[in-house]
């Protein structure tokens, strides 16, 4: 497996997509965290626990998402572009190739989470500082907030990793993950709050929950929840790509 | 190519293992029968073409040989397995089964680099690969920019890789020039000689007809004909004749 994982790695290096991936994320993480940092209310940010869910927190929603868009495309783009063709034909024991995926992926993922939570501790900090607001978290709050971010991001990767080798479809799968992360956690569970307590065991909110922004979870918790979906979606992804044919 | 040992000869029946070793092989899409009870066995150092028209089954069946879609019945052996099972499947089996497996923005190099390491073959092989595909100059940059004809000898490079003893190509000659599908000939021949095998389908008769040893022609996924080109000359038949007869549907 290990001759696979070298594989991976170097395809996840040599196009543009991911380093456009990377990019596309600090962009975000800098606008939002930035957005947010200098618009909150005084009022709504004057406790650790409003500034890490309002301000800082957002590395883990964002480092979440494209790291899943990462693992998906990792996959549904060699179906998309064929390469899925010379890839099995290299190596027919197929769960080798997925399982060198999902860690390439959660390695690739993991950096992405780590950086988002990096770039928003220190501009979120710099903001809420112009502001003349002091910051109430301290050295282990974002210790906690780089690390949850980071396994947040990297099991994110695992699970589009395998809904990718499930579905196939390149632009159904980028789409099904967008949707679910943005809208059905973010609006219907979050803030209008349709499934009151169901919403927090789902696997957006547990990525959130990872760096400590859900009082009523602790982080080794959601990591452990999280990394469940993450095992289920791999191994859904396994089983479909041994046994589907490939056109 | 380093193989050496007797080959088996046409008039003998051989107690090696053959190369390919297709059976009753049958795929189903629901009702409809892609291929249907094809059987053939390929021997050591021949090169075949695999003709048929449009929609025969030509495609299907190397996708089943290779571990690609697995047959509804019947069984596809290279080398006395099934290609899934094979050890080492890359220092075996090279094919090209698309002339487009890439991705476009991927270099030519890095797609084969990718291959390499997979397959656990050294990375000085690429460049090698790379030069007897006579690809070596153009070619280190993305796969957008390359032409028809460098994508074909890019999938050829990617097939080579391992130094297999078996060939299987998906219409090869398709987007090469004059000096392309002369080289292409060249390479085949020789691979042969040296005790390679070559499955190529293809519906290029004129092509074809000028680089292999036999033919095996399906029809409706059905193996309709299966005969050595010096036989056919020896009937004064022509491939063409052969294959006109045997695939057009009521003349019309
Ligand atoms: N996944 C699939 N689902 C349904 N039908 C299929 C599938 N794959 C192939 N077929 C059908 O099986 C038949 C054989 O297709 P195949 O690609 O093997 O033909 P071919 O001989 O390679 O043709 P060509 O010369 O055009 O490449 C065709 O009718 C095709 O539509
Ligand atoms: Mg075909």
């Amino acid at each position: 497996m290990t001759a696979q994982l070298r594989a991976e790695l170097l395809k996840l290096r040599s196009t543009q997509t991911n380093l456009g991936l990377f990019l596309a994320l600090l962009g975000l993480v800098l606008f939002v965290v930035l957005l947010h940092g200098f618009s909150v209310p005084v009022e709504r940010i004057s406790h650790r626990s409003n500034q890490l869910k309002l301000v800082f927190g957002w590395a883990a929603l964002l480092g979440s998402l494209f790291a899943a868009l990462l693992g998906a495309l990792s996959i549904t783009g060699e179906f998309r572009h064929g390469t899925i063709r010379p890839t099995f034909l290299v190596t027919p024991r197929r769960g080798r190739v997925v399982a060198a995926k999902v860690w390439a992926c959660m390695l690739f993922g993991s950096a992405f989470g780590v950086i988002a939570a990096a770039v928003a501790t220190g501009v979120g900090s710099a903001a809420l500082t112009m502001r003349g607001l002091e910051i109430r978290l301290d050295g282990g709050d974002y210790a906690l907030l780089l690390a949850g971010c980071g396994v947040a991001a990297a099991l994110w990767a695992a699970i589009g990793v395998g809904l990718g080798a499930l579905v196939r479809s390149q632009v159904t799968t980028v789409v099904g993950i967008c949707a679910w992360l943005l809208f059905v956690e973010g609006l219907l569970l979050g803030d209008v709050g349709l499934v009151g307590d169901v919403g927090r065991f789902m696997p957006g909110a547990l990525g959130k929950a990872a760096s400590g922004q859900d009082p009523l979870l602790t982080p080794g918790l959601a990591m452990f929840l999280l990394a469940l979906y993450a095992a289920a979606a791999a191994a859904a992804g396994w089983v479909a790509t041994a046994r589907r044919d490939v056109a | 190519m380093s193989l050496t040992g007797a080959a088996a000869t046409a008039t003998e029946p051989s107690l090696v293992e053959p190369v390919v070793r297709v059976s009753s092989l049958t795929k189903r899409y629901g009702a409809f029968a892609a291929i249907e009870d094809v059987t053939f066995s390929l021997d050591r150092g021949t090169v075949t073409g695999f003709l048929g028209p449009n929609g025969a089954g030509k495609s299907t069946t190397l996708r089943l040989l290779l571990g690609l879609a697995e047959p509804t019945t019947g069984e596809a052996h290279v080398f006395g397995r099934r290609y899934r099972a094979l050890d080492e499947p890359a220092r075996r089996v090279g094919a090209v089964l698309e002339s487009n497996d890439f991705d476009p923005g991927r270099s030519g190099p890095n797609h084969l680099r990718a291959l390499a390491l997979a397959a656990e073959i050294p990375p000085g092989r690429v460049e090698e690969v790379l030069q007897l595909v006579e690809l070596a100059r153009a070619a280190d940059r993305r796969v957008r920019t390359y032409s028809l004809g460098m994508r074909q000898r890019l999938g050829l490079a990617g097939a080579l890789l391992g130094d297999p003893e078996l060939l299987v190509l998906d219409e090869p000659a398709n987007g090469l020039d004059p000096a392309g599908v002369h080289w292409l000939r060249t390479f085949l021949r020789r691979f042969a000689d040296q005790g390679g095998t070559v499955l190529i389908a293809s519906h290029v008769l004129a092509e074809v007809a000028q680089t292999v040893d036999q033919v095996m022609i399906i029809d409706r996924g059905r193996l309709v004909a299966t005969a050595r080109l010096d036989e056919l000359a020896g009937r004064g038949e022509t491939l063409e004749n052969t294959y006109l007869k045997l695939t057009v549907r009521e003349a019309s």
